[in-house]
């Protein structure tokens, strides 16, 4: 039996979609503290914009593993 | 036969399209992040391109169930058409009553169903069945229900901001969700795509192959890439909005930060599980997927009956499938007519429920909104037959009542305090 794979399988999964949700509900979070925010806004906002960034890169590194034209 | 074989095995793919658009479309529609129009059409060509992608699994779509190879038996176009009119029969069904039911399961089911009547039992390879179907089954949503579960606590959480003098909510911007909603819902119906047009594929490809057309060994050639491809795209167009409607509403209502949760899990689980060799069915994960990030906020309440539903349908798809392919190949084995009778028998029960359905018509503009419209229709319809039955009765009380009057005055007095009472 594959239990190994199937610990990675589910090992991956929670790892992958809990970074992705979390980037992007940190993003989510900062555009509404900028939205708050008196001071400096832009900053935070554009903390937000990294946070969102960084999850679309993780999001592309996942497109990178299933398509099989870049990884073989 | 073959001709028929890939006419059957193109319409397997159009309604594996449909019947797998609700896994990445539904919670978007549900959480009006894409309308449902411009859903399936981004469904429809996100699977388009993700036939396109890759055709690794092509190839192993019957490989470690059914026993084939030198050692083994040699699989028929005869025991695929078999294996194709279970999966499809199973696909419509599943449709009509609006389960997300997996359809590669539907397609084992079929296939081991007719090897089992056209070969032997000793086809089957039992430990294969059970690592390839039997636990993922039952992990895929056990996997993607905690993992959505989990991601869905950590967005509420995330995002959740009180004022720390007053204790009062401060805007959260939850709707910011919707707009990553386009994008995971995209990545899962890309994953579809490069997953399940490849079962086609590899289908018609083993029966070039049996046919003796193409080379042992070699991989689907072009036109049968297009052709899987476009029969996927066009199934996902057509949208299966009973299915979006069961995984977008019947289950559990969904905010946007569940839906971005639950797609995430989707997305990941598939990616993971295919990308390192554990298979499982997209429809569950997605499912699992749905019930965890109802399950990860508080307030939602998840329609448990429904999800018993849906379980026993899975429960019933690897049989049910097997059955109708067990029949279809006995029918095949009595030679052409058998084939004949069996193409009939199927296509007129494929049409069949595709009028029936025609009587309750779920499209795109009444998938989600009309969970509640429905009941309050069938409220209303419930209502106006009660109403409509005490009329009656004290319709016919009050013929009786006239009839009575004549003999007997004082009977006639109390019954109008009955009927009174019936109209009250």
């Amino acid at each position: 039996m594959k239990w190994l794979e199937l610990v990675t399988v589910a090992g991956a999964t929670l790892a992958s979609a809990v970074t992705v949700v979390v980037l992007y509900s940190l993003g989510v979070r900062l555009t509404a503290i900028a939205g708050d925010a008196q001071a400096s806004p832009g900053f935070k906002k554009s903390l937000a914009y990294v946070c969102f960034g960084l999850c679309g890169v993780a999001v592309l590194f996942g497109l990178y593993l299933i398509i099989p034209y870049f990884s073989g | 036969m073959v001709a028929l074989v890939i006419a059957l095995a193109l319409f397997f793919d159009f309604t594996n399209g449909f019947h797998d658009t609700a896994n990445a479309m539904a919670t978007p529609i549900a959480t009006g992040a894409i309308k449902p129009k411009t859903a399936v059409t981004l469904a429809a060509i996100l699977n388009l391109v993700g036939a396109f992608l890759s055709t690794e699994v092509a190839k192993t779509v019957s490989g470690g169930i059914i026993r084939e190879g030198s050692d083994g038996i040699q699989i028929t176009p005869d025991i695929i058409f078999a294996g194709l009119m279970g999966a499809i029969l199973w696909n419509m069904i599943t449709w009509l009553k609006g389960l997300p039911s997996s359809s590669s399961h539907a397609l084992f089911g079929g296939l081991i169903g007719a090897a089992i009547a056209g070969i032997g039992f000793n086809s089957i390879n039992l430990e294969g069945l059970l690592q390839k179907v039997i636990l993922p089954a039952i992990f895929a949503p056990l996997i993607a229900g905690i993992v959505a579960y989990v991601c869905t606590r950590l967005a509420y959480l995330l995002t959740s901001r009180h004022d720390p003098e007053t204790g009062s909510k401060l805007t959260q911007k939850r709707g910011g969700f919707r707009t990553g909603q386009i994008f995971t819902s995209s990545l899962v119906a890309l994953a579809h795509g490069t997953n399940d047009a490849q079962k086609t594929m590899g289908i018609i490809t083993l029966v070039l192959i049996a046919a003796g057309t193409q080379e042992t060994g070699s991989g689907p050639q072009f036109w049968v890439i297009a052709a899987c491809a476009f029969a996927i795209a066009i199934g996902t167009y057509a949208g299966g909005w009973r299915i979006i409607r069961t995984m977008g509403a019947g289950l559990t209502e969904v905010k946007p930060a569940q839906g971005f949760a639950a797609e995430t899990s989707t997305a990941s689980a598939i990616l993971a599980s295919s990308h390192l060799g554990f298979a499982l069915s997209t429809t569950q994960v997605a499912s699992g997927s749905v019930i965890g990030s109802g399950m990860g906020r508080r307030g939602t309440s998840v329609r448990w009956s429904m999800v018993g539903k849906i379980a026993l349908g899975w429960l019933f798809t690897l049989p049910a499938a097997g059955l109708v392919g067990a029949l279809t190949a006995l029918l095949v084995k009595t030679g052409v007519i058998g084939v004949l009778i069996a193409a009939v028998a199927g296509t007129s029960a494929v049409l069949f429920m595709f009028f029936y359905s025609r009587k309750s018509a779920v499209g795109h503009h009444n998938a989600i909104e009309v969970e509640e419209a429905g009941q309050a229709v069938r409220f209303a319809k419930t209502k106006a037959r009660a109403r409509a039955r005490a009329h009656a009765k004290a319709k016919a009380e009050a013929d009786a009542k006239a009839a009575a009057t004549r003999n007997a005055p004082l009977e006639a007095e109390s019954d109008t305090v009955t009927t009174k009472d019936v109209q009250r």
